[in-house]
């Protein structure tokens, strides 16, 4: 089932980023209390994930504008998701 | 209307077999309502918190009866109201807003003993508990009861009295609502030897915060987030696995990442809304 949606090289990726993300949620975890800390936590974890991501497209030669826009969208829609839940906590 | 849901979640040809909200035009639009939305809400927050605002209620004379009620039931004896502890409690909780700082001892060294002695308790046993974030007295003493360390304070027999303070402030950023709970006894043995049944009633010095806005702007915004943050994992999931059933070739990044990034956003969310104590 697993060995059917994912390639060898997209598993090693996905294990990447799956430590990079679980690094960030324990470093969240573990600064509780310290909201501007944690804020910045999860913006840096968003800009490693973006620029993680680009460049493991770039290294698969599958990059394109599109992606990279879509990628940069995502971190920017972690990011404003947080900066919207720290106005309103 | 479920023509539009499929166009707007599922992949299909109408929208080029990717969930209209997963394309960047959405994704754009999507960051730029929360940017400007924050603002907003940032806005009628400060300007009329009794429509959008956090519905709290905080009161020393909750807190306190709380706080005997459970040593009651651990058959310990009651504490009392004290002025002095009370006074060291607020400077506390002023000088941790002042200083900017959530910590036991302030980043100059200043222990919570300092502020009792200060403020001319001469104590021979003396506790601090601390919270922040809550919203209600029951929440606060419940979470100190559900922690070994501060349940100990609660619970300690070495003490006979006790002061809070409730203050609302800015703190790292965050507005939030302190609270100081400060033990201590004058004499050694404590208070253990009374097997008073009767709560005290507290003195008429009390700290009280209360607030009951329209709308809970706290709750309402972390279960839109995360309702929001949960609808794109399931699209995400279901146009991953009818483009792969479908073979269909496209130029887009992993959805398998991306649905990580937004359990991981999930969590964020979850932890840093939860109130804290220490």
């Amino acid at each position: 089932m697993i060995k059917k949606y994912l390639s060898q090289s997209d598993a090693i990726y996905y294990f990447s980023v799956f430590f990079i993300l679980l690094a960030g949620i324990l470093a969240i975890a573990h600064f509780s209390g310290n909201v501007r800390l944690q804020a910045l936590i999860v913006v840096l974890v968003s800009f490693i994930y973006v620029a993680w991501g680009i460049l493991h497209h770039l290294l698969h030669h599958d990059i394109c504008f599109k992606i990279v826009v879509e990628y940069i969208l995502i971190g920017a829609f972690g990011m404003a998701i947080i900066l919207f839940l720290l106005k309103s906590i | 209307m479920k023509g539009i849901l499929n166009h707007l979640f599922i992949p299909q040809r109408s929208n080029n077999h990717r969930a209209k909200i997963l394309h960047n035009q959405s994704l754009l639009v999507l960051v730029t309502v929360l940017f400007l939305g924050s603002f907003l809400i940032n806005i009628v927050h400060l300007r009329a918190p009794q429509v959008l605002g956090d519905s709290i209620d905080i009161s020393t004379r909750e807190l306190l009866l709380l706080t005997n009620k459970d040593r009651l039931e651990n058959g310990v004896s009651p504490l009392r109201i004290s002025q002095k502890l009370q006074t060291a409690a607020i400077a506390k909780a002023k000088d941790m807003f002042a200083k900017d700082y959530w910590a036991h001892n302030s980043p100059n060294g200043t222990t919570p003993w300092d502020f009792i002695k200060a403020a001319g308790y001469d104590y021979t046993y003396a506790g601090e508990n601390l919270a922040r974030g809550f919203t209600s007295s029951k929440d606060v003493v419940n979470a100190w009861m559900a922690s070994p360390e501060h349940r100990a304070n609660m619970l300690s027999k070495n003490y006979q009295d006790v002061g809070f303070a409730v203050e609302s402030g800015t703190m790292q950023g965050e507005q939030t609502i302190l609270v100081v709970e400060m033990f201590g006894s004058r004499q050694l043995g404590g208070f253990a030897s009374q097997t008073n049944n009767q709560l005290p009633q507290p003195v008429t010095s009390q700290t009280e915060i209360f607030s009951d806005p329209f709308f809970n702007v706290s709750l309402l915004t972390e279960g839109m987030i995360l309702l929001i943050l949960g609808v794109f994992i399931v699209t995400l999931f279901l146009d991953l696995i009818i483009i792969r059933r479908g073979k269909i070739m496209r130029f887009v990044g992993h959805n398998i990442d991306h649905m990580l990034f937004f359990g991981v956003l999930i969590l964020a969310v979850i932890i840093i809304s939860h109130a804290v104590i220490l």
